[in-house]
């Protein structure tokens, strides 16, 4: 699903953000990426987003070069990934149900099957009585809910997420570590950006350790 | 940017890619193309957000309706100047084709000479080959008319010889300035002509003035045509960098974009038509407020004169050239500021 073959990036010309990362994440895969923050987390993630573009080395994505993706098709391909932000990125001028369809309204589909995948979506994080409420009434896990919720609407075959847990008790950051389990569970390829070793320890995957932008640990492989 | 490799080996199967779907081609290993919908049901969704974003579009306008009504205002008053050259040229444009027909020669009769006389000179102006058709005014009747047109009977009326002289209207065969040179020049030889004048100067004056005056409504037209594209170009650039987050979020889920450019468009362009629809009543206004004063004018003078009005045809173009303005200024302004909004 995802194979980083020797990639390196650097911004501004100097801070080499990634350097000789070679991994790759097969389909069904749920991983763990770790480290201290500055480590290249957040940079991995951007680039299988295609934010960026490696600087070094070829980063292929459910078989895209995504170097050689052209502008017009980036738009396409993100399509494929599901995105959970540490800040949810939710929109607060619109009711959770319309944040969830955002995805959907972007890809045109039709009113009818945007309000059932919508409301399925916010039935599995248990939000379905919410659906008028806008973000602001949420509390964070809920709106971290709600971000989850508009991440697998369209039922992507990649589910990224950066720090998902980020500003949660740990209660509510199991509670979301499960729902990423219940995804991966019906083959969604899952990688969860965390630093919450104590959490994601317990929970027995795949997990990257990043340092300074190598990858130093590729333990729990199955 | 992209290394632009070519996949040596590997030959591309099927048909060609359709643009959306070139992606397939772009990587070699076999994976899901990057669309997956018909395109009906493409065409039906592109539809239903064109409508959607047209009526979020208004109802963002409606919520806020002194500043929209404000810029719709601006549009009008950019608009108002040209379209209003533009009547008056088509006015003066009329004024043009009438004064192509009466390019005539006025034939002044030595003023010893009596009415039969004059009957005769006629007779022998209307013999040259080049003449079609000839207009006796006797000294009288010019004396009659001279009154008439400038109502100045009562002065008149105190001098006691008329000092007019006795003319004939001559309306040549060929217009040609030579052809018009060459016939003054053969009347002015035939005994009892005082003086012949060739009118085709002021046709000519006046053909320049439409000239003139057509080069300043295009040169002004484009002018504000301008300003109107800047009008709705800040409008609308402010509205993006309002709604800066929002742009943001749905690029980064998959948002081409022509779906982030659609609703401030449709913003553009309803800009453009309400600017348009304003233009038209103050040109309206405008015409009714100048209405009494020029036919007063133009009665004074003895003639029928009445302001030329839009009507359907020129308030069609007016309109449209104002939706397309404010579309074309909205464009301008997502387009440029969209490349400065990178998803973080």
């Amino acid at each position: 699903m995802i194979a980083f073959e020797n990639v390196g990036k650097r911004y501004g010309g100097r801070f080499e953000a990634l350097s000789h990362l070679s991994f790759s994440v097969g389909r069904g895969e749920m991983v763990f990426l770790t480290g201290h923050s500055g480590a290249g987390k957040s940079s991995l993630l951007r680039l299988i987003m295609r934010l960026e573009r490696p600087s070094r080395g070829r980063v292929v994505v459910a078989g895209h070069d995504i170097a050689r993706l052209h502008a017009s098709q980036v738009p396409f391909y993100r399509r494929q990934i599901g995105v959970v932000f540490q800040d949810h990125q939710l929109l607060f001028d619109r009711s959770i149900f319309h944040n969830v369809a955002l995805p959907l309204e972007i890809q045109g589909a039709s009113p009818r099957e945007v309000a059932r995948r919508v409301r399925a979506s916010l039935d599995k994080v248990g939000l379905l009585h919410r659906e008028r409420a806008l973000p602001i009434e949420l509390s964070g896990g809920e709106q971290q809910r709600v971000g989850i919720a508009r991440a697998v609407v369209n039922k992507p075959s990649l589910l990224l997420a950066d720090e998902p847990t980020g500003n949660l008790d740990p209660q509510l950051s199991a509670d979301i570590m499960a729902l990423f389990e219940d995804f991966n569970r019906i083959g969604t390829t899952v990688m969860i950006a965390s630093h919450d070793l104590a959490l994601i320890t317990r929970l027995r995957h795949r997990m990257l350790r990043l340092s300074d932008g190598r990858l130093v640990a590729d333990e729990g492989a199955q | 940017m992209t290394t632009p490799r070519k996949p040596a080996t590997t030959p591309r199967r099927g048909a060609r890619p359709t643009r959306r779907a070139a992606p397939a081609a772009a990587a070699r290993a076999p994976k899901p193309a990057l669309s997956s919908t018909q395109w009906g049901s493409r065409f039906r969704a592109w539809a239903r957000h064109h409508k959607a974003m047209a009526i979020d579009s208004v109802r963002r306008l409606l919520r806020y309706p002194i500043g929209s009504l404000l810029t719709m205002l601006a549009i009008a008053i950019a608009l108002v100047l040209p379209a209003a050259l533009w009547l008056t040229l088509s006015s003066a444009r009329l004024l043009d084709a009438e004064l192509d027909d009466s390019a005539t020669l006025t034939v002044y009769l030595q003023s010893r000479i009596d009415t039969a006389q004059a009957g005769r000179v006629e007779q022998a102006v209307a013999a040259e080959p080049a003449v079609k058709t000839t207009r006796l005014i006797t000294a009288a009747q010019g004396m009659a008319d001279f009154q008439q047109a400038l109502g100045l009977e009562d002065a008149l009326d105190g001098l006691e010889d008329n000092p007019l002289p006795a003319s004939i209207v001559v309306t040549p065969a060929s217009v040609a300035p030579e052809a018009m040179q060459a016939l003054s020049g053969r009347l002015e030889a035939l005994s009892g002509v005082d003086e012949v004048r060739v009118d085709l100067a002021w046709v000519e004056r006046l053909r320049h003035l439409a000239e003139l005056g057509q080069r300043v409504t295009l040169a002004l037209g484009v002018l504000f045509g301008l300003g109107v594209l800047l009008v709705v170009g800040n409008t609308i650039r402010l509205a993006v960098e309002s709604r800066r987050r929002e742009i943001e979020v749905v690029m980064l889920i998959g948002a081409t974009h022509a779906f982030v450019r659609r609703p401030f468009l449709y913003s553009g362009a309803w800009y453009g038509l309400g600017g348009g629809l304003l233009a038209l009543g103050l040109l309206t206004l405008g015409g009714r407020w100048l209405a009494l004063p020029v036919q007063a004018l133009a009665a004074s003078y003895g003639a029928g004169f009445s302001l030329p009005a839009l009507g359907i045809g020129g308030s069609t173009i007016l309109l449209s050239c104002s939706t397309l303005l404010g579309w074309l200024g909205a464009w301008v302004a997502v387009t440029r500021h969209l490349a400065s909004i990178k998803p973080r």
